[in-house]
């Protein structure tokens, strides 16, 4: 019964196949323009300006609970300026991660401790946002 | 982000002091990077911040501040990694991560009006909190 049916059904519903005539070249086999907008890469120009670093780093470090906000300045250093210890440092820092959507790698992170050098790392950053 | 977790292990010991404050560190390191699966997983939205969070876990680390053997420190991180790896794989509920970090051990019941006065030690710790 059903060996019957199959190729009576399949009759119907096959979908007639044929090649096109190559008249128009597919447009996919052009070469790209040279102004193509590649919309969905990460990489572009929307690079942060040093200024908005400066602002968003200090933001971050005078939001911190432990901190005076009046003494935060560009080049201040987190331990002997803001007399934090180490682990408010790596706080600190991942603070930093979470504002700008970074992972610091360990090595990296052990290195900053001072504004300057989280604006220096940052501005450095391709994947900052 | 229990995958990133996986990863972390407690090795059998401290060699040193600068080892155990290290690993300290790491672990603060990754209970921050969890903390954002934490606040989805538990739907801590509106009741508490990414960097109250971050703050309450260093205190917990400060707490032990005045530790110096490694092999004491190195008890303490286990239960730690046990603790965070407990929150992230949601082995706890909602309201035992808010009653723990969010409210903290003064818990919901801050101030003690006269009419305590009476009652036991035992009984004012007990309405005090549950967490130890």
């Amino acid at each position: 019964m059903a060996a019957a049916l199959r190729p009576a059904i399949l009759r119907h519903i096959r979908i007639p196949v044929q090649t096109l005539g190559r008249s128009r070249p597919l447009p996919c086999l052009h070469p790209l323009p040279t102004s193509m907008i590649r919309s969905m890469s990460s990489h572009g120009d929307d690079h942060l300006t040093r200024e908005e670093i400066v602002e968003r780093v200090l933001d971050v470090v005078k939001s911190f609970p432990k901190v005076d906000p009046s003494k935060v300045n560009p080049d201040v250093h987190f331990q002997k300026d803001l007399g934090l210890d180490s682990l408010d440092n790596v706080e600190l820092v991942m603070a930093l991660e979470e504002e700008f959507k970074l992972e610091i790698p360990d090595k990296e992170a052990d290195k900053i401790d001072s504004c300057s050098l989280a604006i220096e790392y940052i501005s450095n950053h391709p994947m900052a946002v | 982000m229990a995958f990133s977790l996986r990863g972390v292990r407690v090795p059998p010991n401290s060699a040193s002091l600068e080892e155990a404050r290290r690993r300290t560190l790491d672990f603060f390191k990754s209970a921050c990077r969890s903390i954002p699966a934490i606040m989805e997983t538990y739907n801590l939205y509106d009741v508490v911040t990414v960097s109250q969070l971050r703050s309450t876990i260093s205190c917990e680390i400060r707490k032990n501040a005045h530790i110096t053997d490694p092999k004491v420190i190195d008890v303490l991180l286990f239960k730690g990694m046990e603790e965070l790896g407990n929150i992230v794989e949601h082995a706890k509920q909602r309201h035992h991560v808010i009653g723990q970090y969010v409210l903290g051990r003064g818990g919901l019941v801050q101030d003690l009006g006269p009419k305590d006065e009476g009652t036991s030690e035992f009984l004012k710790q007990f309405y005090a909190s549950n967490y130890f």
